[in-house]
């Protein structure tokens, strides 16, 4: 069953609704290297959050926030050292280094580098076909048909399928990951960066894209990103992660309207403006901040 | 700094290790024993294949014998050649000097000629003089060193006579007739040597020369001499060193060849002689010497570079 | 790669191939240098093959008569030491030569590629003992281990290629782990993953196939190497018999007699020298062919033509307040053999305390623009028309010694990358000293004592301690506070600020950008801000100018920007900054529009 994005935010808070996707004190720590067991601080710590059916959960930091381990742990792409993550009910961090067929069917991935994701010896129909045929989809003329209604549903020519990736615009390959991601018919995607690699007029392409076919198909989103203005276009509830940990989390609107933790509210004071009124206003009260935490350092969430 | 040395030591002594344990096992591979390699097939019986190998302690575990040999070797101790019976030390000793003589003229000729043809060619990048060098050290690159050797040979000392007919002398006899002899082989050497050095210096030069900061520091008023001479000089010589380290123990291996082609009986000579007659301990003991030496090499070199790279360094 | 707004299309030519690999292959058959080495190589081979065919005689037909011949009639290239054709020989050579050297690369990359894939694909722990093996093994001169494996199973083809496929292997497994960990490290094997793919698949179809290439180009480099090395061996008369007609071997033999018949050195040895040098020429060619980035050589132009070229109108008046004062400025790509205006800009100054932004997409020309406001420009671009005054003085000709003057004092940069802007093995101190002393006399001491100072100032904490720090031990927003340092250390009547901010966090950049003013407040300098976010404009700059395909659309001051703007361009990056709202609440009409 889905539900339409702008009600999940109210339903975020029903304690009766289950999530798609539940996270708990999930930590990630890089191996240490080297003959000497250094004791290194974890990349994440203790992060927590629910994305339920149908929503966009935001997931917002600057470098060295944890956003993309957390991405990456939940894409089973680096295993975390403690923590749970249950997908549907069912606990996925049991399985050890082994992910299950059925999780990597409903949960798929748009990375940042759309150039990058793609193998560049491959035509793009393959990035398609390829993950079709590990489904269990045998026959390479349905492959073939629904490869070709993924490149339908993201806007892309039909003639592009034989296409190498260096043939393609930045755009246009993102519209092929994204195609990638749609064909296993997901319910949760991860986008991490996806818009950050692209220029500006194309990721105004590509965010509504995606809203499109949040609305058709309504899977989730977890959508990560450093740039506010671009998450919350998109997100309903946002989650704000600094070194490692989650500061806040709420509502899309309320963030913006009410901001409670300090270091959201430097975010939002550093995100620039659209107009140049109240510049100075803001310059202000960044100002106020720095010279009240002289040391520069904000409290620890 | 003494962290920095520290770290890289520690490294370097499982790997002398595991090439002494590898250097040793070589006893063991040669097919048909060692004791009828001494013998020779007409007292090969098998009561005197016994006697042999008790009396060179082949009868005792592997381990036993790995660890007396290394205890021997720190002592100094190498083991006797199974053909001349002299001590292998004592052989060693009396040719190293005239091994280290080419190696170390070897690397001073391939360094001058490569760094300064790198630096030529770095400056003035993307140009015809760039070309050419790329070229030269090309066809340098091509050339077998010991076909070098021999060109040199024929021209400059039966040709024209301007070089002693071949031999060594010790440095300690003669000074300069050491010099005098170690120019040809040196120069056989140092030219294949020199074009892998000339295109790392040339390759590290022209892409410190296109950084960023030499941006920033010409558009900050500081002059170009001292942009180049100071920040882009140094940080092309890290890769620089990298190579040079490299190319030292590409060297070690040459010069083995080398000595047959100009006759220098360095340690070399004594390694041939050795393969072909099966002599094992001396085997042993030249190789182990040689790679020691090499070892030592790099680790200066690995020292080196964290002295002149600061990312290089332990945190 | 960036997508293009509607307006502006770049369609895709017909003649793109697509395989990567077609499009390799096209590439090397265009490099004449490679295909001369191929068409030697060829001849190689067709001499190892046809040997029989081909030789005047026999390799072996001694005569005893006719020994050690110079060059004749009847033996092209002489005769040895038993009378026997060197011509011949030599052909027969090519046989051994070829192989000896692939055999062996082969041995060495039946070892070294599937450990180097082992070690690149794992990692763990399996990694790092791995490496370490091949570090150990680096010690061993080439050489000792031939001699070892020779002296163990004696002389003979197998002996020598298995020698020379050790020496190679750890080569092999060290550059099969590296290009393996590169490939690995890429997103589209995240995204195999991610698609379910199994890893083994992983390797061999998405891996596996992107290594090939360099493989091929280390691989033809070995050869060369072995060839030359199986020749060092059995000149050493370890490696072969004599009776097999190897190149070395010939060469050994020449040795002997080289008093009485000096050319007999000569064939064999170019032999060798030119199969080695068509080996790493090819290597070469292949590595170019596979590199997507074409290394394009800037040719210096002629300074005194472009001058020439440039039109020569009407000096604008100099403004006396202006700190920069940029008319009808044309800054050229010289190439080969067409000229392409890159920039072509009417007017535009930067007053005293004025932050100017510059705003364009990539490839607008803004970052040329402002090279050439800071005199450094490329060798081959050149200023072909209008003029360039910094402080009232006209630079638009000037010689590298006038720029020096100005530089540091009157006109400084900050760039994009903090990292990359500051030379890494240099103390962040030794860099902010040199930048003092270079114009101002001071000794040493006094210049630390300044640059600590310095430091401080642009907000670096305990800035006396870190002048002894190196750049990489800097955050991005502190490395950058470090260049802004330099920047100012001669206090600047002009900072140009090129995407001083677009590397850095959000947080990062208000903080830098804050700084920015302040030292604009207490300096007063002016500021040429380059930038490609509308936001900053917004946030710092006075006035902007709006460049697009190398020209000023728009310059108005900030506010009339963003409230009127009249460049159709300026209202597209306008709109793109603000989102439209999502479909599901499009749909939701807000109160306020219903209107009757």
């Amino acid at each position: 069953m889905t539900i339409a994005p702008s009600m999940a935010a109210e339903v975020a808070y029903a304690s009766d609704r289950s999530p798609l996707l539940e996270v708990r004190d999930l930590s990630v720590v890089y191996d240490q290297t080297g003959l000497f067991r250094r004791k290194k601080p974890p990349v994440i710590e203790d992060v927590s959050f629910d994305v339920f059916e149908g929503e966009t959960l935001g997931l917002v930091g600057e470098s060295g926030s944890g956003k993309s381990t957390t991405g990456r742990a939940i894409l089973r792409l680096l295993e975390p050292s403690q923590g749970t993550i249950r997908f549907d009910g069912a606990e996925v961090t049991a399985f050890g280094r082994r992910t299950p067929l059925s999780y990597r069917r409903e949960v798929q991935a748009v990375f940042q580098d759309p150039t990058l994701s793609l193998n560049p010896r491959q035509p793009v129909s393959m990035a398609v076909t390829e993950a079709l045929r590990r489904h269990g989809v045998r026959d390479r003329a349905t492959r073939r048909r629904r490869a070709e209604e993924a490149f339908d549903q993201v806007g892309l020519a039909r003639a592009f399928l034989g296409r190498y990736p260096a043939e393609l615009s930045g755009g246009q390959q993102q519209r092929v990951a994204i195609a990638r991601a749609l064909a296993l018919r997901p319910r949760l995607v991860v986008c991490d960066e996806a818009l950050s690699a692209l220029d500006l007029t194309t990721q105004n392409q590509i965010i509504n894209l995606l809203c499109d076919l949040q609305t058709e198909f309504g899977m989730s989103y977890l959508f990560i990103g450093h740039n506010l203005e671009i998450v919350k276009h998109i997100s309903d509830r946002i989650a704000v992660m600094r070194m490692g940990r989650i500061v806040e989390l709420a509502p899309a609107e309320q963030l913006f309207a009410d901001p409670q933790h300090p270091y959201t509210k430097r975010l939002l004071g550093a995100t620039p403006a659209d107009h140049p009124d109240g510049r100075d206003e803001r310059r202000a009260v960044r100002k106020a901040y720095a010279q009240a935490h002289a040391d520069g350092v904000i409290p620890q969430p | 700094m003494l962290k920095l040395i520290a770290s890289r030591v520690t490294l370097v002594i499982p790997q002398l290790l595991i090439v002494s344990a590898l250097i040793f096992l070589m006893t063991y591979l040669i097919p048909g024993s060692a004791a009828s390699a001494i013998l020779g097939d007409a007292r090969s019986t098998p009561d005197e294949i016994a006697r042999i190998e008790r009396l060179l302690g082949l009868d005792k575990p592997i381990w036993q014998n790995f660890l007396s040999w290394i205890g021997g070797a720190l002592q100094g101790d190498l083991g006797t050649s199974y053909v001349s019976g002299r001590p292998v030390s004592d052989a060693l000793m009396e040719r190293l000097p005239a091994t280290l003589s080419l190696v170390g003229c070897g690397f001073v000729v391939a360094v001058v000629i490569g760094v300064t043809l790198g630096l030529i060619a770095g400056l003035r990048a993307g140009r015809p003089v760039d070309r050419t060098v790329t070229g030269v050290t090309s066809f340098l690159q091509a050339l077998p060193e010991f076909w070098v050797g021999l060109i040199l040979i024929l021209v400059f000392v039966l040709a024209l006579g301007w070089f002693p007919v071949l031999g060594y002398v010790p440095f300690a006899q003669d000074p300069a007739r050491w010099l005098y002899g170690m120019v040809l082989p040196s120069l056989a050497l140092g030219a294949g040597a020199s074009a892998l050095i000339a295109r790392q210096t040339r390759t590290a030069l022209s892409e410190a020369l296109a950084s960023r900061y030499v941006d920033t520091l010409t558009a900050a008023g500081l002059s170009p001499v001292r942009v180049v001479m100071k920040y882009a000089l140094k940080n092309a010589m890290v890769p620089v060193l990298a190579a040079a380290g490299l190319t030292i123990g590409i060297l070690f291996g040459t010069s083995l060849v080398m000595e047959r082609v100009f006759s220098i009986p360095g340690v070399g000579t004594l390694l041939l002689g050795s393969v072909l007659n099966k002599d094992i301990p001396v085997m042993q003991g030249g190789a182990i010497l040689l790679c020691v030496i090499v070892i030592i090499v790099n680790l200066v070199v690995d020292i080196l570079y964290g002295v002149l790279n600061p990312k290089a360094r332990p945190q | 790669m960036s997508d293009t707004v509607t307006i502006r299309t770049r369609p895709r030519g017909p003649e793109q191939l697509p395989s990567p690999t077609a499009r390799t292959v096209k590439r090397l058959l265009r490099q004449p240098i490679t295909m001369i080495a191929v068409l030697w190589l060829l001849v190689v081979l067709v001499c190892a093959v046809t040997a029989p065919l081909l030789a005047p005689f026999d390799p072996n037909d001694n005569d005893f008569t006719a020994v050690l011949q110079g060059p004749s009639a009847e033996h092209l290239l002489g005769t040895d030491e038993n009378g026997r054709d060197v011509l011949s020989r030599i052909i027969f050579g090519a046989r051994i030569a070829l192989l000896v050297g692939v055999g062996s690369v082969i041995i060495a990359a039946l070892i070294g590629i599937p450990l180097g894939l082992l070690l690149g694909f794992r990692g763990g722990w399996y990694d790092r003992i791995g490496t370490r093996f091949i570090d150990i093994f680096d010690a061993l001169p080439g050489m000792l281990v031939a001699f070892a494996v020779i002296a163990i199973l004696g002389r003979g083809m197998l002996p020598i290629m298995l020698a020379i496929g050790l020496i190679f292997c750890m080569n092999i497994a060290r550059m099969t782990r590296a290009v393996t960990l590169a490939e690995r490290g890429k997103i589209y094997v995240d995204a195999g993953r991610v698609s379910g793919l199994r890893e083994v698949s992983l390797l061999f179809r998405q891996v596996l196939p992107n290594i090939t290439g360099p493989l091929i180009v280390q691989g033809a480099i070995l050869v060369g190497s072995a060839i030359t090395i199986e020749a060092a061996l059995s000149f050493l008369s370890i490696g072969l018999e004599s009776t097999t007609p190897s190149w070395g071997g010939l060469l050994g033999v020449a040795v002997t007699k080289m008093a009485v018949q000096p050319f007999m050195i000569f064939p064999p040895g170019i032999a060798i020298v030119l199969t080695v040098l068509a080996f790493n020429m090819l290597a070469d060619g292949v590595s170019q062919a596979l590199g997507s980035q074409r290394r394009r050589r800037l040719r210096r132009t002629d300074r005194a033509a472009a001058r020439a070229a440039g039109a020569v109108g009407a000096a604008a008046a100099p403004d006396a307040d202006a700190v920069l004062q940029v008319d009808d400025l044309t800054v050229t790509l010289f190439s080969e053999d067409k000229r392409v205006p890159l920039v072509t800009l009417d007017h535009l100054t930067v007053g005293r305390g004025e932050v100017v932004g510059v705003i364009g997409e990539s490839g607008s020309g803004k970052s040329t623009f402002a090279r050439a406001v800071l005199g450094l420009l490329a060798p081959n671009l050149h200023i072909t028309g209008g003029t360039i005054r910094i402080d009232g003085k006209d630079m638009t000709h000037a010689p590298p010694s006038q720029w020096r003057k100005l530089r540091g004092g009157t006109i400084a940069a900050v760039f994009q990358d903090p990292m990359a802007s500051l030379s890494p093995v240099h103390t962040v101190g030794a860099q902010l000293v040199d930048t003092l002393r270079a114009h101002r006399r001071l000794s040493r001491r006094a210049a630390r004592v300044e640059a600590a100072a310095l430091l401080e100032r642009v907000g670096v904490r305990g800035a006396a301690k870190r002048l002894d720090e190196y750049p990489h031990q800097f955050s991005g927003g502190m490395a950058q506070r470090v260049a802004i340092a330099i920047a100012l250390a001669s206090e600047p009547a002009l900072l140009v600020a090129d995407e001083a901010t677009s590397a850095l966090d959000v947080t990062t950049q208000a903080q830098v950008l804050d700084l920015l003013l302040d030292l604009r407040d207490e300096y007063g300098m002016g500021i040429l801000l380059i930038t490609h976010d509308m936001g900053v404009v917004a946030e710092v700059c006075d006035r902007a100018a709006v460049v697009y395909s190398g020209s000023l659309v728009e310059l108005t001051d900030v506010k009339s920007l963003f409230d009127a703007p009249q460049d159709p361009y300026t209202v597209e990056l306008l709109a793109a900054r603000e989102r439209r709202p999502r479909t599901i609440e499009a749909r939701v009409p807000a109160s306020e529009e219903v209107t009757s």
